[in-house]
C-alpha cells in the first residue's frame, strides 16, 4: 500500500479544510505596483547598469547570411580596434559551446557554419557599444553560401511527413526532424467510414514575436572566488545557471543568477537568458572586468525565440447526430535553426491536438522540423494556440455541415466530468472539470443565439457583423517533459515581517502575489507583512522554470507546505503563550488569540520573540513535487498532464467587407481556474491574452524573405495591438477545484491566450460566409478571400 | 545600447549660420529636424554622415502657419502637433490637416516631426507631402546664393531622392488659399486602428459648385514612382462631374486602374493596393463633399 | 575613430526639480544621458525608435521620445519622469488613478503611459474616450492594459478637477 507523500497530503487538506477566505480570492494591489508607478529605483535589468561605471560591453557580431560555411574568421583587425578589450570566438569558450535548452545543438558562437540571421560568430567586448559596433565592422569573413530554406515543406512532405531531400542545415545530424509525437486511439479508418460528414481542411500559422517591451539585458560580475554573478532577464535562473555553467566550464555553485522583475516574457525569456546570460558571463570571465549586454529592439527580434509556425491538415468525422467518431490530424511544426523548446511545444500540441472533446477513434501526428528561419521556441500556449486555431476551425466546418448551431455541437462533444480524454485518462472530479459550466456561462453573457441569429441578417453598406466561439484545454504545468517539482521558503524576520524567497519569477503576470496571498491565508498575516525578494540562485530554492502556468499551481502548491508546516509550529509557540491547544490558536495578525476564548491573547511579534526563546525556527521551505505524468510513445496513451484549465472564448466582430478592416468588439471568456487566488492576477490574465491573442489572430506576422532575413524587425512594421485596437473584455470564472492544486486552483497564464485567435477566425467566418483557414486574419487576406468568393461588392 | 554610429553636431545660431554650415560641410554633413526619420535611418544602416546640423535652435525663426497675401505660409520646423494647434484645422478648406495630424504616427512623434522633415524624406509615406500636393504647394530652398520657390510636384526625383543641391535647405511651405466651397482630406489604411503607415494614403482636395466639382486634386503615397504623386488623369476625368456612385465607380475602374501601378512587397500585394487605393479614393471624395456640403449651414 | 574627434559637450538640465551639469558626447541620446549617465530610471528604453513609447518625458511641457533627441539638445531644458510627477512621499493623481484600477502588471511601460496622460490632462481636463485612446495610442502594452488606462486617465481627470492632485504614498500602501 503506497503512502501519500507528505507534500501532497498537505495540499489534499488544504483543499478541504478551507471554506472561506481572507485574503485568498480578493483583488489586493500587488506588491511592485507602487515601485513600479513611482518609477524611482531600479526594477529591470538594464535599470542596474548605471551602478556598473567601469564596465565593458559586448556586441554580438551577427552572420550576414542564413546559411553558409563559415570558411574563415579574421577577427585580428576588430581586436586591434582601439578601445576593443577582448574579441571572443567559440575556441575561447572553456567549457562547451552549447546553450540548447532541450537539445544540445545551439552553440553560443558559432565556428562551423551559420544556420540563420541571428547566429553570433564573434562576441566583441569594449570600452563602449560604439566602439565595438565600428570595430565589428571590421571582421572579414570568407563564407561559402548555402541553399537557405525558409519553407518547412522543403523540409518534409505534408502528406506522408516523410523527410524530403534537401540541403540539411543540421548536416552533422543527417537529419533535420527535431522531433516527432503521435496519438493512436481506436481504428480512425474504421471511424472515418462509419461517419456521415466528413471535413477536412488545411490550417496555416504564422510566426509570432514576443515583443516585450524590455529588451534583452545581462550584467556579469566577475566574483573573488572565480565564479561569476549575473543579472540577467530569464525566466528560468536555474537553467540559466547550467547554461552559464557549462559554457564556463565552471561548476554551478559558482555561477550565481540573479533574475529581476521583467517587463514582459512570454516564454521569450524562457531561454534566451541561457544566451545573453552566458554571453555576458563569458566576456566577464575571460577578462575579469564586469560586462553589460542590452540587445537593441531589432536584434531581439532577430535573435531570440519565436513561436513555430504551423501547417497542419486535419480530417474530422462526425455522425450526423453531431458526434464526433474520428479525428486524423497532421501536424507540422517549424523549428527555425536550433530546438530551443520545440521538442516540448510539439509534445503540448500533439496532446491537446483534438481539443477538448470525446473522441473515440484519433491518429494524430506531430514532427517538428529545422529550417534556417528565426528559431522557435516557448511562447505563451506552446503549441496549443496553434493547434485550437485548427481544431476550433474543424468543429465549426463541421457544424456548417450538419446544419448544427457550433455551441450545440461542442455541447454534444465536450469532455465532461467522468469522461475519459484521448489519451485516456480519466477526468475525474479530483481534476476539476469545468468546461460545460465555462460554455454555458461564456453563451449566457454574450447572448450567443441571439446574436447568431440577429448577426447572420446584418448586412448595413459594407459592414458584416459575426460572433464566433471556441473552448479549450491546456494541461497545467511540464508533463512529461521533466521531472515536476516546485519549492519556496518562507522566513520569519525578526521585526514581523516575512521574506519570501522562490526561484519562480515574474515578468507581469503576478502569479508571485497569488502565492503570497496563500502565505497570507494560512498563516493568518496580511500580505502587506511580506517581502518578495527576486529570484536568486544563490538564496531561494531551485523551483523549476516559471514556465507552462505552473507558478500557481506548482508554486502555490509548494507556498502551501512551507506555510502550513510554519503554521504549526506557529501555533505550537501561540499555545505555549496562551495555554489553548495549538488547534485552537487564531492568527489575524497582529493579533493571535484563543478562538474558543478570544480574551486569551497576544501578539504576533510576541509569538515571534516567543519562538527565538522556545528555540523553534520561523524559517521553512516547502516542497512540492507534482504526481508524475505519463505518456506512451506509440499510441499517445497516459495521463500527460496533472490537470488541465478549461476555458470557453466568445468573440463578436464587425467586418468592413469594402477594405477588409475586422474590428473585435467584444471578446467573453470564462475560464475554469479551479479556483480564483489572486482576483487582480487572473483579470489580468484574461484581458492580457485576449488583447495579445488579438494580435495573433489579426496582426502580427514575422516575415522573412527567401535569404532567410527578417524583414520587419521593429514595432512599427511588426504589428502589435494598440491601445485603440483593444476590445470590450467580459469575463467570469468557473472553479471546479482541482484537488492538489493550492485550495483548488490550477493555471492561467497561457490558457488566457489559447482560444483567442480560434474564436476571432470563427466569428470572422461567421460574418463573411467564407472559410478563414490561415492566421493573421489580416485585411488583405479578407480581400482575397471575398474576392475567390465572387463577393467583392461590384461598384468598386 | 544603440545601432547609432559616432558623429558630431553642430548647432547654428542663426539660418544663415546654418546655411553656411551646410554649404561648407555638405554632403558628409546632414540637416536633422525632428530626428524621427533621421535617427531611425542610421539604425537601419540606411544613411551614414560624419555630423548632424540640429535646426531645432532655428525653431524661432522657422515654426510658423500663417496667411499671407492670400498664400498660406508654413515654416518648416512646424511640428505636426503646432499645425493641430493652428487656424488650419478650423478651416473647412484645410480640414485635411486634421486628418493628418489624427493619423501621424503617435501624439508625442507629432511632438518632434517637421512639416519640413517630413517632405524632405520623399518617402511615398510621407503623408505632409501627399496632402500639400492636393494644395499646389511650392517649397523654398535656401542657400548661401540665395533662395528659390520649387514646386513640390517637382520636388521629388526617387525614392529618398530630392531635386536639391546638398547645400539646400528647406525652410518653408506656401499654398494658396482655397476658395470658399472647398474642402480638403486625408485617408489611410492598415491592419490595425492607430499608429499605422498604412498600406495606401490618399488626400484629395475638391472645390464644389452646388454638387458638381469645379476643380480636384488627388494624391497618393505612390501613383507609380516611389514617392508621392497626382493622379492627373482621374482629376481631369472627375472635373466637371457630380460625385454620384457611377462617376466614383468609373473613375476608379476606367480611369485609375490605368493610372496607377503598385508594386507588391511584404507587407501587401499590388493587386490589394490597387483595390484599396480606389476604396480609399471614393471614401475621401466623398468626405470632401459632406464637408463643403456641411459647411454650407 | 578616436575620441578627440568627438569632443565632449557640457550640458545642463533640469530632471524632474535637480539640476544638472554633465558632459556628454554629441553623438548621445537624451534617454542615454538620463539612464546611463545620470542614473535615472524612472525613464525606460524599449526600442530606441520612438516606436514603443517608453522613453518618453515631459521636456519643456511636451511629451518626447527622449530616445530620438540629442542629448545636445537637451541643453537648459525643463525634464519631467514619471518620478518628477508628484513631490517626495507623494504620488500624483494620475499615478494614484491608474493604482486605483490595478493597472500595472510588468510596469515597464507604466512610465510613458503615466506622462502620455498628465500631458493629455494638461491640455484637455476632460478628454473624451476618443481622445484618450489616441493619446494612449502611442505607448504599446505589451502585458495588455489598454482598458485600465482607459479608465485611469478619466478617474485622474476627475482627481483633477476636484483639486486631488497629490495623494500620501501612505494612503496607497496599506
Amino acid at each position: 500500500m503506497s503512502q501519500v507523500p507528505e507534500h501532497i497530503r498537505i495540499v489534499e487538506e488544504a483543499f478541504s479544510k478551507y471554506k472561506k477566505f481572507v485574503y485568498v480570492g480578493k483583488k489586493l494591489l500587488r506588491w511592485d505596483a507602487v515601485s513600479k508607478v513611482t518609477g524611482r529605483v531600479p526594477i529591470f535589468t538594464a535599470d542596474f547598469v548605471s551602478r556598473y561605471r567601469d564596465a565593458l560591453y559586448v556586441y554580438s557580431i551577427r552572420a550576414k547570411y542564413a546559411h553558409a560555411r563559415i570558411k574563415k574568421l579574421d577577427i585580428s583587425e576588430v581586436s586591434r580596434y582601439p578601445g576593443v578589450v577582448k574579441v571572443i570566438t567559440a575556441k575561447d569558450i572553456p567549457g562547451v559551446n552549447d546553450v540548447g535548452y532541450v537539445v544540445p545543438d545551439q552553440p553560443l558562437i558559432v565556428d562551423r557554419k551559420v544556420r540563420y540571421i541571428g547566429d553570433v560568430l564573434a562576441l566583441v567586448v569594449a570600452r563602449d557599444y560604439y566602439i565595438a559596433r565600428e570595430a565589428a565592422e571590421r571582421i572579414h569573413v570568407e563564407y561559402e553560401k548555402l541553399p537557405v530554406i525558409t519553407n518547412p515543406l522543403d523540409v518534409i512532405d505534408l502528406e506522408t511527413l516523410n523527410e524530403k531531400k534537401h540541403a540539411l542545415i543540421r548536416d552533422e545530424r543527417g537529419s533535420d526532424v527535431v522531433a516527432k509525437y503521435k496519438i493512436r486511439r481506436g481504428d480512425v479508418e474504421r471511424g472515418f467510414r462509419e461517419a456521415d460528414v466528413i471535413v477536412e481542411n488545411e490550417y496555416r500559422t504564422q510566426f509570432q514575436e514576443h515583443a516585450y517591451l524590455e529588451p534583452e539585458a545581462a550584467i556579469a560580475i566577475p566574483e573573488s572566488d572565480g565564479g561569476v554573478t549575473v543579472i540577467v532577464t530569464t525566466q528560468c535562473p536555474f537553467e540559466a545557471r547550467r547554461a552559464i555553467a557549462r559554457v564556463l566550464g565552471l561548476p554551478q555553485g559558482l555561477v550565481r543568477v540573479i533574475a529581476p522583475l521583467m517587463g514582459g516574457g512570454f516564454g521569450g525569456k524562457e531561454d534566451v537568458g541561457n544566451v545573453i546570460g552566458a554571453k555576458a558571463a563569458l566576456a566577464a570571465y575571460l577578462t575579469g572586468r564586469s560586462t553589460i549586454i542590452i540587445y537593441t529592439r531589432e536584434e531581439s527580434f532577430i535573435s531570440h525565440s519565436k513561436r513555430h509556425p504551423m501547417i497542419a491538415i486535419y480530417r474530422h468525422g462526425a455522425k450526423r447526430d453531431g458526434t464526433l467518431v474520428a479525428v486524423e490530424a497532421k501536424i507540422i511544426l517549424d523549428t527555425g535553426a536550433y530546438a530551443s523548446l520545440g521538442p516540448f511545444v510539439a509534445w503540448r500540441a500533439t496532446v491537446h491536438s483534438v481539443g477538448p472533446y470525446r473522441v473515440p477513434n484519433a491518429k494524430v501526428d506531430t514532427v517538428a522540423v529545422y529550417t534556417n528561419n528565426v528559431y522557435a521556441g516557448a511562447f505563451r500556449g506552446f503549441g496549443n494556440p496553434q493547434v485550437h486555431f485548427a481544431v476550433e476551425r474543424q468543429m465549426d466546418l463541421l457544424a456548417e455541415e450538419l446544419g448544427m448551431d457550433p455551441v450545440d455541437l461542442r455541447f454534444k462533444n465536450i469532455l465532461r466530468e467522468g469522461d475519459e480524454t484521448v489519451h485516456g485518462q480519466l477526468l475525474s472530479k479530483d481534476l476539476g472539470v469545468g468546461l460545460e459550466e465555462a460554455l454555458r456561462r461564456a453563451v449566457n453573457l454574450s447572448n450567443w443565439y441571439e446574436k447568431r441569429r440577429k448577426y447572420s441578417l446584418h448586412f448595413k453598406g459594407s459592414v458584416r457583423k459575426g460572433i464566433g466561439v471556441a473552448i479549450l484545454w491546456h494541461g497545467n504545468s511540464i508533463g512529461v517533459e521533466a521531472a515536476d517539482y516546485s519549492s519556496v521558503s518562507l522566513i520569519v524576520n525578526s521585526d514581523g515581517t516575512i521574506t519570501f524567497r522562490t526561484g519562480l519569477t515574474d515578468f507581469g503576470q503576478g502569479a508571485l502575489w497569488g502565492l503570497v496571498l496563500i502565505a497570507s491565508e494560512i498563516l493568518g498575516v496580511p500580505p502587506s507583512y511580506f517581502i518578495v525578494e527576486r529570484a536568486d540562485t544563490s538564496a531561494v530554492p531551485d523551483s523549476g522554470p516559471t514556465v507552462a502556468s505552473r507558478t500557481t499551481v506548482m508554486g502555490g502548491a509548494a507556498t502551501v507546505n512551507a506555510a502550513y508546516k510554519l503554521r504549526q509550529r506557529l501555533n505550537e509557540v501561540a499555545s505555549h503563550i496562551l495555554g489553548c491547544p495549538p488547534s485552537d490558536v487564531e492568527i489575524r495578525a497582529p493579533d493571535v488569540f484563543c478562538r474558543s476564548n478570544p480574551s486569551r491573547r497576544t501578539s504576533w511579534r510576541n509569538v515571534i520573540e516567543g519562538a527565538h526563546w522556545l528555540g523553534i525556527p520561523l524559517q521553512e521551505f516547502g516542497y512540492y513535487r507534482a504526481p508524475s505524468a505519463s505518456w506512451d510513445e506509440d499510441t499517445g496513451q497516459g495521463s500527460p498532464y496533472i490537470t488541465y484549465t478549461f476555458g470557453a472564448v466568445i468573440a463578436e466582430v464587425t467586418i468592413d467587407v469594402e477594405t477588409g478592416e475586422v474590428t473585435v468588439d467584444r471578446i467573453y471568456t470564462v475560464y475554469d481556474v479551479g479556483k480564483v487566488i489572486n482576483k487582480e492576477g487572473v483579470e489580468h490574465q484574461a484581458e492580457s491574452g485576449a488583447i495579445q491573442g488579438l494580435g495573433y489572430a489579426l496582426m502580427e506576422e514575422l516575415i522573412h524573405d527567401a535569404e532567410g532575413k527578417v524583414l520587419n524587425a521593429n514595432l512599427s512594421t511588426y504589428y502589435i495591438p494598440t491601445a485603440a485596437d483593444a476590445p470590450e473584455i467580459i469575463y467570469d470564472w468557473v472553479e471546479s477545484g482541482y484537488k492538489l492544486g493550492p485550495f483548488g486552483a490550477k493555471g492561467l497564464g497561457e490558457p488566457s491566450l489559447v482560444g483567442i485567435a480560434a474564436a476571432i477566425a470563427n466569428a470572422v467566418s461567421y460574418a463573411l460566409g467564407a472559410k478563414i483557414n490561415e492566421l493573421p486574419i489580416t485585411p488583405e487576406k479578407i480581400y482575397l478571400t471575398l474576392k475567390k468568393l465572387g463577393k467583392l461588392r461590384n461598384d468598386v | 545600447m544603440v545601432l547609432i554610429f559616432r558623429f558630431n553636431v553642430y548647432r547654428p545660431k542663426s539660418l544663415d549660420d546654418a546655411l553656411e554650415i551646410l554649404d561648407r560641410e555638405a554632403p558628409e554633413v546632414i540637416p536633422i529636424a525632428g530626428g524621427t526619420d533621421v535617427l531611425v535611418l542610421v539604425r537601419e544602416g540606411v544613411i551614414r554622415f560624419k555630423g548632424l546640423i540640429d535646426l531645432w535652435p532655428l525653431r524661432r525663426e522657422l515654426s510658423f502657419v500663417k496667411r499671407e497675401d492670400g498664400f498660406i505660409r508654413i515654416g518648416a520646423l512646424t511640428t505636426i502637433n503646432e499645425l493641430g494647434r493652428s487656424f488650419l484645422v478650423n478651416d473647412v478648406r484645410y480640414l485635411g490637416f486634421h486628418d493628418l495630424i489624427h493619423s501621424f504616427a503617435t501624439p508625442h512623434i507629432r511632438n518632434l516631426a517637421t512639416v519640413g522633415g517630413n517632405i524632405a524624406t520623399a518617402h511615398p509615406l510621407s503623408d505632409v507631402a501627399i496632402l500639400l500636393l492636393t494644395l499646389n504647394a511650392e517649397v523654398k530652398l535656401m542657400s548661401v546664393k540665395g533662395e528659390r520657390w520649387v514646386p513640390l510636384e517637382n520636388l521629388y526625383v526617387g525614392k529618398r531622392v530630392l531635386r536639391k543641391e546638398p547645400n539646400e535647405l528647406i525652410t518653408e511651405v506656401r499654398f494658396r488659399e482655397k476658395p470658399l466651397n472647398s474642402s480638403t482630406s486625408l485617408l489611410k489604411f492598415d491592419r490595425r486602428k492607430a499608429h499605422i503607415m498604412g498600406y495606401v494614403v490618399v488626400a484629395t482636395y475638391a472645390h464644389m459648385d452646388h454638387e458638381v466639382i469645379k476643380d480636384v486634386a488627388i494624391a497618393f503615397d505612390s501613383v507609380g514612382k516611389p514617392y508621392p504623386g497626382r493622379a492627373k488623369l482621374v482629376e481631369e476625368f472627375l472635373k466637371g462631374k457630380s460625385l454620384t456612385d457611377n462617376v466614383l465607380s468609373r473613375a476608379v475602374k476606367e480611369v485609375l486602374i490605368k493610372e496607377m501601378t503598385r508594386i507588391s512587397d511584404y507587407r501587401a500585394t499590388s493587386d490589394y493596393r490597387l483595390y484599396l487605393s480606389g476604396i480609399l479614393l471614393k471614401r475621401s471624395l466623398l468626405k470632401v463633399k459632406e464637408r463643403i456640403r456641411s459647411s454650407l449651414g | 575613430m578616436c575620441d578627440e574627434e568627438y569632443p565632449s559637450v557640457k550640458i545642463k538640465l533640469r530632471v524632474d526639480g535637480k539640476h544638472y551639469e554633465v558632459y556628454v558626447k554629441p553623438y548621445e541620446r537624451l534617454v542615454d544621458v538620463l539612464r546611463y549617465r545620470l542614473g535615472i530610471v524612472s525613464v525606460k528604453e524599449g526600442c530606441g525608435r520612438g516606436e514603443c513609447g517608453s522613453c518618453v518625458v515631459l521636456m519643456n511641457g511636451e511629451l518626447v521620445p527622449s530616445c530620438l533627441i540629442l542629448a545636445v539638445r537637451a541643453n537648459g531644458s525643463e525634464i519631467t519622469t514619471v518620478a518628477g510627477l508628484a513631490p517626495e512621499g507623494k504620488i500624483h493623481a494620475v499615478q494614484k488613478a491608474l493604482l486605483d484600477v490595478h493597472a500595472i502588471q510588468c510596469g515597464f511601460c507604466i512610465p510613458g503611459v503615466a506622462l502620455a496622460i498628465k500631458w493629455l490632462l494638461d491640455k484637455n481636463p476632460n478628454p473624451s474616450d476618443e481622445e484618450i485612446k489616441e493619446v494612449l495610442s502611442g505607448h504599446y502594452c505589451r502585458c495588455g492594459g489598454y482598458l485600465r488606462f482607459i479608465k485611469a486617465a478619466k478617474i485622474a481627470s476627475k482627481y483633477i478637477r476636484e483639486g486631488r492632485i497629490y495623494f500620501d504614498i501612505k494612503e496607497v500602501i496599506s
